[in-house]
């Protein structure tokens, strides 16, 4: 196969589906396709992965799709990114305290807001007509790129260079959950497969000791969404985000029982699997090899997952570096653990972090004091994360992402039309800031702008889908061609919208 | 080659092809498998319903055939010559030759249209929208004119095995004999309870595995209480039952596991189906209905409400009411109808405005996404039950018997309320946590539309901590006419809440109503005065002057101020709280297009005669046996309970877009014998698929076979498939005697890992359960949406957030993980290994051991070879723990008799015992 065959985005769409349609017993795989093509499988899979190796010849392509559901799968067109790392900062932190610089702002601060900006706009928590309310920090311009960030984030201020912001992201979704699940699953309400899920289905994963998609919380809750938010929806469940936890077990039931030793349960599972053995020779039940190569599976990752998910093992400027704190469930440790992961073959690493949400009903929740202890805790381990991947030359091919649900007002918050009481902001869908790193995308880059309060985008506007279109774009996958039959239609993350931010790649 | 030879062969050809045309020429093009799957491949993405390019589309008749853009029909039946689209297809300029920007369709496809067209382009229905029919069952025909008789099919036990016979024929393929009797107790037992059989059931079969008592095993089964638990697990997953609101809080829904167990009942006592689904969607609906026909509502009470701060209430309402629409389709007709909430059906016959038509049902209902979920049938407690009916008694002899009913209504649910989440052009006054109406210093806030005919009382629930406050009520208009000033008293305790009332002098007609309130003792123009949950105009109690009519009031007071809740329920407005109901153009809801009313798609069966144009009138038109849709979603989905596989695999679609039947006579007669003959009862119909020979094939397949039909469509063999979460919990709890066996009440929380629940804003906590209900069937157990129990998940169980139709299975690590490390298989593993130990007839001689163990899960003898390698075990096993008497009292338990390395060794054969495929898969 010449290396212009190997990147024929149809031959291999064939191939993957091929995959799939053993796996998923979907209703649009209807008829087992045996013929040459099947027999070319297995050495076209072996030769762009690990651990693919096994009952790969012939008819037991069927045995190899129901063993490997993970296993690496070469995208649409050959894509900048292999892997992805998602920084949500749940709650939605605000733009106008960190990169959207609006010294105008500052010149309204505590006059009352114009009826224009209220004027058919709903809020979730201002009613009637609240006060402007000015930057609550210093900016300046940083690198030689000169990007905007503020003194919050003073050690993210020496990579600027590395960065491209996205200052004109909107919303339709002004309350936490839907929000969320817009961002991550292509929309507002439950049920829909993640980003993460998507990315795992469309490119498997590079090593199968581990999950392909991991999930990392920290801020003490969950998201706002739940766990739905790193479902796999319509997807098979296979490729839903694994919660690897700082508390109890790495991974749930990772642990051997209390009393069971290593070499017991290696000799419970070959007990397990010999039998199963026998059982496939009178049943010939594919799912039965798949469930031995499960239990194999599953043995190593006891030993992978504790492994990967130890820091300790980090020299000590690592640690220094990303400012771990030893056996707390904290950001920074998770942040470093999702470098080992993606360094490990991990496809996709989502972190939560939960606690941005501003509102001023309390000193956590002011932007002048809840904020700035928010951001040293995110300061120097998201710095860290790409000075890391990048001396390790592994930024290039990582795709990091940085970001809330939608923003903040300009508005100071009046909850019920009363003056909060301290300094915050209401949720607000016209204009906020993500960042993207690595990846294939242009560094020291920012692309859109708002209006002189930071209100609305007025260049450079994109939403949602438009960001999940690029992110699809730089795995190598058309967003409106990458696709999963449910319900009678082709569905895909960016449903029926999303352009891709060609102006941001490298 | 020489000329002669190249001239025989093209007069070959040319007769060839001759005989061809002549032979399909004539024959009558079919609409629905020969014409719409082109269509639907190559045209209907942009001449269909959600494009119309050109303002041609394929989707009707009328349309197809009407004017396009260029003025023309782009068909004219009868003449395809002169058809623009038969022109379009052959044209060799790619620039104007369709379909656009694709290859062009074959030869044979566009003879196809060509024939069709000139046949009269004759539209057809999707099977699955005309009504069913009787079908002949395809029994063996006598032969020459009846001269030789039909041989009997010895392999059918009844209808079905014919259904399937005749398809294996037509595929040449063969049945496969009957499971060995082991594999089918077992297999029935699941299918029909989700457990394994009960000891001396099995015994009883086993010891006679003929068809009288394979049927008598049947029977059996079907009447088990355990029978209702399982099937509800199924059902739950279509009404997306948890016990949790959604959404961010995610907080607890009080009683709605009082559904849950109306479902188990219904199921356990055979309700008719078509009575099951009535009671679900208009229990509230049905004359003189019961407390249970009430909480059967609770199926579209399941819907999701969002306590988050800041969020519409009309939004989340909105969205509960468009969830009950697609459930009622998806779940209960098998139709995507999802799509037709931004745009006609691109395939099937459904218009945009007939989503919303569908939808006027559902959006009336008195559910506004409050924080109390109401409404609720309110959950008394045994006492005052009996008070209840001493002060409905009392009414029922002293007032009107409306009113009298009324008043019963209000104990029980505090309906019809009007919830303070309705209030608008609110001045110095908020919705606190966007749900309580709340009113500080001058404040004022407008209710829309009230109506006061024969109304002199108001009651409502509210919250004060400071005495002189004055509220006051105007009509029409913030200066308008009081209708009362009301002096707020305050509640001494924080969290309480007061229902109390205030008469006022009798206005006829609907009226705005301007609340403003005022109090002197308030601190500043913004602390609060008064909170309000919700206002119920009324009229005043009867009196009669007498002592009882004293005690009665007393009494309904307090019934009125009980402190209970209950399980959400659907009730409708009331005609003066009508809501009117749009079209949402592009699915958007606040884009209202044209207003409508109730209706069902015209493309179905019409709505029943005399039938309301509400809830009850839409579950007739449901449940009408002229529905085409009803009974066979059903059929297929015990179809697919059963055989792992649908008879239409897409359980969730049976339009065009859907899986192709794969046995679609069988289908409709299994649907016809529902209705007609079984009068829609679900065991009966269990038992006619259970009792067939197809059921109860052996599930061994050749490679051969294997690869020939992978998936088992043509069912030549019995159906091997993965334990559903639930039985695979179910199954360790009762091989180890763990299990409880108590049904229903409160949902139960069963040993999780620390840290599962973390939701923001809420501080519930997953407090373990006491006692047996640790180990009670996993359909009770808590389920919380946004973190559901996590071995459930694992297995392939939803959280049920939307209606799911269908689980797909997986085979993962994880699940690996689950059942041998999960606390709850470590204790299973540990008392089915007491079990195998007390059972066996010699616990010292392993052999006796372990095949008493592989019995218990299997019930059968274990073979040679497998013994050998548990033996193999349980000796390694025994080796590492006969040394180590701290690592074996972990693993065998604390209590002497048996901590002993012994009995340490037995727990890692029971652990691996439940390891294995084939005790974790139905076979």
């Amino acid at each position: 196969m010449t290396q212009k065959e190997l990147h024929n985005p149809q031959l291999i769409k064939e191939a993957n589906d091929r995959i799939l349609r053993h796996f998923t017993r979907r209703h649009f795989l209807k008829e087992s396709a045996m013929g040459m093509g099947a027999l070319a499988l297995g050495s076209f899979l072996t030769s762009c992965g690990s651990g693919a190796s096994a009952a790969a010849a012939g008819a037991a392509d069927v045995d190899f799709a129901l063993a490997h559901p993970l296993a690496p799968k070469l995208p649409m067109f050959p894509g900048k990114a292999k892997r992805v790392i998602y920084l949500h900062m749940a709650g939605a932190p605000s733009q106008l305290e960190l990169f959207d610089y609006k010294p105008d702002l500052m010149k309204l601060n505590g006059q009352d807001c114009p009826q224009s900006l209220l004027k058919g706009k709903r809020f979730a928590f201002i009613r009637g007509v609240p006060k402007m309310l000015g930057p609550q920090a210093r900016f300046e311009q940083r690198g030689s790129s000169g990007a905007w960030i503020s003194d919050n984030l003073p050690h993210l201020a020496t990579v600027a260079d590395e960065i491209c912001f996205l200052k004109a992201v909107s919303t339709d979704q002004f309350n936490h959950a839907p929000a969320q699940l817009l961002v991550h699953t292509g929309t507002p309400r439950l049920g829909r497969p993640s980003i993460g899920a998507w990315t795992t289905y469309g490119l498997g994963t590079e090593n199968q000791n581990l999950p392909g998609y991991v999930v990392l919380t920290s801020g003490g809750h969950f998201p706002d969404a739940g766990k739905s938010i790193w479902g796999s929806g319509f997807l098979p469940s296979v490729y839903q985000g694994v919660q690897c936890r700082s508390e109890g077990d790495p991974v749930l039931f990772i642990k051997n029982p209390d009393g069971m030793n290593r070499d017991l349960r290696k000799a419970s599972i070959d007990a397990i699997n010999n039998v199963n053995r026998q059982e496939y020779k009178e049943y010939n039940d594919p799912e039965i090899i798949s469930r031995i190569s499960q239990y194999e599976l599953a043995y190593r990752m006891q030993i992978s997952v504790p492994e990967v998910m130890n820091i300790n093992d980090e020299p000590q400027y690592i640690h220094d570096m990303y400012g771990t704190k030893p056996n707390e469930a904290c950001f920074a440790n998770n942040v470093l653990l999702a470098r080992k992961l993606v360094e490990k073959g991990v496809r996709f690493v989502q972190l939560f972090d939960w606690g941005w949400d501003d509102h001023g009903t309390d000193p956590d929740t002011a932007v002048d004091i809840g904020l700035v202890n928010k951001c040293r805790t995110i300061d120097k381990p998201v710095t860290a994360l790409l000075l890391d991947l990048k001396q390790r030359g592994l930024l290039e091919e990582t795709l990091v992402v940085w970001g809330g649900e939608f923003g903040r007002t300009p508005m100071m918050e009046n909850r019920d039309g009363k003056q909060n009481p301290f300094k915050g902001r209401d949720h607000h869908v016209d204009a906020f800031t993500i960042w993207m790193a690595g990846g294939g995308i242009k560094k020291g880059y920012s692309y859109g702008e708002t209006d002189e309060i930071g209100y609305s985008g007025v260049s450079g506007k994109v939403n949602a889908f438009d960001i999940q279109a690029t992110i699809l774009n730089q795995l190598g996958f058309d967003h409106t061609k990458f696709t999963y039959e449910f319900q009678g239609r082709p569905c895909r993350l960016t449903d029926v919208s999303g352009t891709v931010i060609d102006d941001i790649i490298a | 080659m020489g000329k002669k030879k190249v001239l025989l062969l093209t007069i070959s050809l040319v007769l060839i092809a001759v005989l061809v045309i002549y032979s399909t020429i004539n024959h009558p093009v079919d609409y629905i498998t020969q014409v719409k799957p082109i269509l639907n491949k190559n045209c209907i993405t942009c001449h269909g319903g959600v494009k119309r390019l050109s303002n041609f589309s394929l989707l009707f008749r009328s349309e197809a055939l009407a004017k396009n853009k260029s003025g023309k029909p782009a068909i004219i039946p009868g003449d395809p010559d002169h058809s623009e689209m038969i022109r379009r297809l052959t044209l060799k300029d790619p620039e104007e030759r369709m379909p656009y920007k694709h290859d062009p369709l074959s030869t044979s496809d566009i003879d196809i249209l060509r024939r069709w067209i000139k046949q009269g382009a004759k539209w057809g229905d999707h099977w699955a929208y005309v009504a069913v029919e009787p079908v002949e069952v395809p029994k063996p025909k006598p032969h020459f004119f009846g001269l030789i008789p039909a041989s009997p099919l010895s392999w059918a036990k009844n209808d079905i095995d014919y259904f399937v016979y005749a398809k294996l024929k037509e595929e040449k393929l063969q049945p496969s004999p009957e499971a060995d009797k082991a594999i089918l107790l077992r297999r029935v037992s699941f299918d029909l309870t989700g457990l394994p059989p009960d000891p001396s059931l099995a015994k009883q079969y086993l010891d006679n595995p003929d068809d009288q008592h394979y049927e008598k095993l049947v029977d059996s089964l079907l009447a088990s209480p355990h029978f209702g638990e399982r099937w509800t697990s199924m059902w739950l997953d279509l009404a997306r039952y948890a016990d949790t609101r959604g959404y961010e809080k995610d907080g607890d829904r009080w009683y709605i596991w009082k559904y849950r167990d109306w479902v188990i009942r219904a199921f356990n006592q055979d309700k008719p189906y078509n009575d099951f689904i009535t009671e679900q969607i208009a229990g509230d609906l049905i004359p003189h209905h019961t407390d249970a026909q009430m909480i059967a509502t609770g199926f579209h009470r399941n819907t999701m409400t969002n306590d988050e701060g800041g969020t519409d209430n009309e939004e989340f309402r909105t969205a509960a009411v468009l969830d009950r629409v697609n459930t009622t389709w998806q779940g209960i007709m098998g139709t995507t109808f999802a799509c037709v909430q931004c745009h006609s059906h691109p395939y099937d016959p459904f218009k945009h405005d007939e989503y919303y038509k569908f939808m006027a049902f559902f959006n009336d209902s008195r559910d506004e996404d409050t924080y109390g979920d109401y409404p609720i049938l309110r959950q008394f407690s045994t006492e005052d039950s009996l008070k209840l009916l001493k002060v409905c008694d009392w009414l029922k002899k002293n007032e009107p018997e409306q009113q009298a009913a009324d008043e019963r209504r209000f104990l029980k649910t505090w309906q019809m309320s009007i919830n303070s989440t309705r209030a608008d052009q609110m001045v110095n006054s908020a919705l606190a946590d966007t749900k309580f109406l709340t009113f500080r210093e001058n404040a004022s806030a407008r209710f829309q539309q009230v109506n006061l005919d024969q109304k002199n009382r108001l009651v409502y629930r509210y919250n004060a901590r400071i005495p002189d406050g004055v509220w006051t009520i105007h009509l029409d208009s913030l200066h308008g006419a009081v209708l009362q000033t009301i002096p707020i008293k305050p509640i001494k305790k924080k969290s309480d809440w007061a229902i109390v009332y205030t008469d006022f002098p009798p206005v006829q007609g609907t009226h705005d109503l301007y609340m403003t309130y005022s109090n002197p003792r308030l601190k500043g123009k913004l602390s609060d005065g008064v909170q309000f949950e919700w206002f119920h105009f009324t009229q005043r109690f009867p009196e009669t002057g007498t002592k009882e009519n004293k005690e009665i009031e007393k009494m309904y007071w307090e019934l009125v101020n009980a402190d209970v809740t209950g399980p959400p329920v659907m009730m409708d407005n009331p005609p003066s709280m009508h809501r009117n109901t749009y079209v949402f153009e592009r699915g958007n809801w606040l884009v209202k297009g044209e207003k409508v009313q109730a209706d069902v798609p015209h493309s179905l069966n019409p709505f029943p005669k005399n039938a309301p144009r509400n809830r009850l009138g839409l579950a007739m038109w449901i449940t009408d046996k002229k529905n085409p849709l009803t009974a066979r979603t059903m059929v297929n989905r015990l179809w697919e309970q059963l055989f792992g596989t649908g008879l239409v695999e897409t359980l969730e679609d049976m339009g065009t877009q859907g899986a192709v039947p794969t046995h679609k006579d069988l289908l409709d007669h299994l649907a016809y014998q529902f209705m007609y003959d079984d009068g829609w009862s679900v065991k009966k119909l269990l038992k006619e698929m259970v009792m067939s020979a197809t059921y109860r094939q052996d599930s061994k397949v050749s490679r051969e076979m294997l690869v020939k039909d992978p998936y088992n469509k043509w069912l030549e063999r019995g159906s091997r498939v993965r334990l559903s979460a639930e039985e695979i919990r179910d199954q360790a709890l009762s091989l180890s005697g763990l299990i409880s066996n108590k049904m229903f009440g409160p949902s139960v929380m069963p040993w999780q890992p620390a840290g599962i629940w973390h939701s923001p804003y809420n501080s519930d906590t997953w407090d373990k359960s006491k006692g047996e209900d640790q180990y009670r069937r996993a359909v009770y157990t808590f389920l919380k949406r946004t973190a559901p129990y996590p071995s459930m998940i694992t297995f392939d169980g939803v959280s049920r957030e939307v209606c799911t139709s269908r689980r797909i299975l997986s085979n993962t690590p994880l699940q690996a993980l689950v059942t041998m490390d999960d606390s709850v298989y470590q204790e299973a593993s540990r008392f089915l290994a007491y079990r195998m130990l007390q059972e066996s007839a010699d616990k010292e001689n392993p052999v006796d051991v372990i095949n008493k163990g592989y019995e218990i899960a299997m019930l059968k003898p274990i073979s040679k070879s497998k013994m050998e390698v548990l033996k193999h075990l349980y000796d390694t096993a025994y080796q590492q723990y006969k040394n180590d008497p701290d690592k074996t009292r972990d693993i065998a338990g604390l209590e002497k008799m048996h901590d002993n390395p012994e009995t340490a060794a037995w727990v890692v054969v029971a652990g691996a015992l439940l390891n294995l495929d084939e005790v974790i898969t139905k076979n």
